[in-house]
């Protein structure tokens, strides 16, 4: 236990020696996490809440299009720029504007397009009460065509959604001018005037929860999603200084002079461990702050954590293991810095991807999923998911938690066993 | 092994992986307590492979080692605590004082920090280094950082000494202080291994010396009696000269 404590003093000394490395290890994932969360915060905001730039020429200027331009306006989802006049001019500027990227949609209303449906109605109620329509003049159906036009790089989700909000709107439309006129003719067969307008609301309406326990809804969002993914990317990262410690240790010949002295690797190992396990959860403490207090200010959303402290501490603690397992082995294993650092980092960003910190595992092909199982930052966010989206408890957490942690015997093993049969070459 | 000897190599073969030629062949060697005893060889002769095997930092392909009565197979950590080991690299930590390299070499020997404070500043006092106690090790010079790691094997009171080219890099004022230090050691009784390319000292240091090369001991005796028993030679350099050749070793 001497041997620990003396360890641990060395290596808290040297870390605290290298103040512009110490200033990197807690920074730079700091900076990592603001910016990721800045960046993916428009993915993860509800499309509803983004504004998609529309231009709508309305050559009809009749109920039907004056009934579309509001209902439009009405979704929400759209900034709706309008042109009524009637020259056939302004559909070849609007086409064009849409091509600069000025709107991402392009709607056109032709002219007589609620004549057109109009006509389309009065035809089918005539095939069906011929004796109310004895009196009136035949009429010849039209077409009613809208064009729309995207921008080019406007991503397919949007044009569907756009498309799909537009034709539940058209229908909307339709419905109501079939409604009106048969509305009118029952009026004339009772004499009444019934004054009944269509409703203005759908009749069947949705209503969406996330199935959390938590009490405020929580759903995830930028910062939710990234704080926790990028603390663990942080983390793992740390595996590069801790490896280059091993290694500058090594090639200085301090490591041999220790192999020289009766204390264990496992001691060494462990002193280093704890003091990195301490950085680790300074770092993700601090990225943890900045998610309550920093980027609300930056516009992102607050990251609600639960106080389910017990449950965090636990979850922090083993992916700092984990973490700290990863960099003693590959700085064990590695014959140099450069190897390290190289393998270190590019393992580090794969474990990162397949684990879900870039893109949430639910997103990825199915073989992905599978992979991703295999990948200690998915045991981490889902760790961190549990306690920030599900209200989890520590005995919820401990599975994942128990993962981690083998994961870290693991690579303590591999890197007791690395060391005794180098000793042997 | 008898009771004057402190250390018994018998039949030492170190066969490195993927090398055909053994590093160390067939060595057998008998270190009496007491003296300081010089191992030299041009580079690459196997005499840090050797002293490397004595250390417990490798392990050799066959052949038995005896120290102080343990068999270096089965006792490693018996021996660990009855040996200092001195390195050719300056086995110490840069950022740290000469105090606190010291205070986490003694500590980790498990010697207590009353009794480790005492000796730490003894030390330091004895090396000329006391007044930089505690500066850290990179501002030393070459030759302050070899005498603080020398000391880093002394703080336990070893009674088996391991030196490989411990003045390697010093001038000739440090390399003095260092060659003064060690008698005065032997003197106490501390037995050591030493070597060095540095014929000079050897002479000056060892009562008995190995010369060694491609891995076998060629000679072995006093400095004086070796250097008798070759009229042409007038110094231990023309006698390692005669023995091992004068054309270049660069692998």
């Amino acid at each position: 236990m001497k041997k620990l404590f003396v360890s641990i003093y060395k290596e808290s000394l040297l870390l605290l020696r290298d103040i512009e490395g110490l200033i990197l290890v807690f920074f730079m994932p700091l900076c990592l996490v603001v910016v990721m969360a800045l960046l993916q915060h428009r993915t993860f905001q509800n499309l509803e809440e983004t504004k998609i730039p529309v231009i709508i020429v309305d050559h009809d200027n009749n109920a039907l299009g004056t009934a579309f331009r509001n209902g439009i306006r009405k979704f929400g989802m759209f900034e709706v720029t309008e042109i009524t006049d009637t020259n056939p001019n302004t559909i070849i500027e609007a086409r064009r504007n849409v091509a600069e990227g000025k709107f991402q949609i392009g709607i056109v209303i032709p002219e007589n397009t609620t004549n057109a449906i109009k006509t389309r109605v009065l035809d089918l109620v005539r095939k069906q009460l011929p004796l109310s329509f004895e009196s009136q003049n035949q009429t010849q159906a039209g077409e009613a065509v809208i064009s729309l036009f995207f921008d080019p790089i406007t991503k397919p989700s949007f044009r569907d959604l756009a498309q799909s909000k537009l034709n539940e709107f058209a229908s909307w439309t339709e419905t109501r001018i079939i409604f009106q006129t048969y509305s009118k003719i029952i009026d004339s067969f009772t004499g009444k005037s019934t004054d009944i307008s269509y409703p203005d609301e759908p009749i069947i309406t949705y209503s969406e929860d996330s199935v959390s326990e938590y009490t405020g809804g929580l759903t995830p969002n930028a910062v939710q999603h990234n704080v926790p993914a990028w603390t663990l990317f942080g983390m793992f990262l740390i595996c590069i200084p801790i490896a280059g410690n091993i290694i500058k240790e090594r090639n200085d010949g301090c490591m041999a002079r220790l192999k020289t002295i009766p204390v264990s690797y496992l001691g060494i190992m462990s002193g280093k461990t704890f003091v990195f396990i301490v950085i680790c959860m300074l770092q993700a403490a601090l990225i943890i702050l900045a998610g309550i207090f920093i980027m609300p200010l930056l516009g992102l959303p607050k990251l609600v954590i639960n106080h389910n402290w017990g449950a965090l501490f636990t979850i922090t603690l083993s992916s700092a293991f984990a973490a700290c397992g990863y960099g003693v082995a590959i700085g064990t294993i590695a014959s140099s810095y450069t190897q390290a650092a190289t393998f270190g980092s590019v393992s580090t960003v794969i474990l990162a991807a397949i684990g879900g910190v870039w893109i949430p595992v639910m997103v990825m092909p199915e073989i992905m999923r599978h992979i991703s199982e295999f990948s200690p930052m998915n045991w981490g966010i889902r760790g961190y998911y549990d306690v920030f989206l599900r209200n989890s408890g520590t005995i919820e957490i401990l599975p994942a938690a128990f993962r981690l942690f083998i994961f870290y015997i693991i690579c303590t093993l591999t890197s007791l066993y690395f060391r005794k049969y180098s000793s042997s070459k | 092994m008898d009771d004057k000897s402190i250390v018994e190599i018998r039949d030492l073969i170190k066969r490195y992986n993927g090398r055909l030629e053994p590093a160390v062949d067939n060595i057998s060697l008998e270190i009496h307590k007491g003296e300081i005893f010089g191992l030299i060889g041009p580079n690459g002769a196997g005499k840090t492979t050797t002293l490397m095997i004595l250390c417990g930092l490798l392990k050799p392909t066959s052949g038995n080692i005896r120290i102080n009565g343990s068999d270096l197979s089965h006792d490693l950590n018996l021996i660990k605590k009855f040996i200092g080991v001195v390195s050719q690299e300056i086995a110490l930590y840069e950022k740290l004082t000469a105090y606190e390299n010291l205070y986490y070499f003694g500590r980790l020997f498990n010697i207590n920090k009353k009794e480790l404070n005492p000796v730490i500043d003894a030390l330091l006092n004895r090396m000329g280094l006391f007044k930089y106690k505690n500066e850290m090790i990179g501002k030393f010079s070459g030759g302050m950082k070899r005498r603080i790691n020398i000391l880093a094997g002394l703080l336990h009171n070893p009674k088996l000494l391991i030196l490989d080219e411990p003045s390697t890099g010093c001038d000739v004022q440090s390399r003095n202080v260092i060659r003064e230090y060690l008698l005065e050691l032997n003197a106490t009784g501390t037995t050591m291994i030493y070597t060095s390319h540095l014929m000079d000292d050897v002479e000056k240091l060892c009562s008995r010396i190995s010369i060694i090369d491609y891995g076998k001991i060629i000679l072995t005796g006093t400095p004086a009696g070796l250097i008798s028993l070759h009229p042409e030679c007038t110094s231990l350099e023309d006698l390692f000269l005669i023995s091992t050749g004068r054309y270049l070793r660069d692998k």
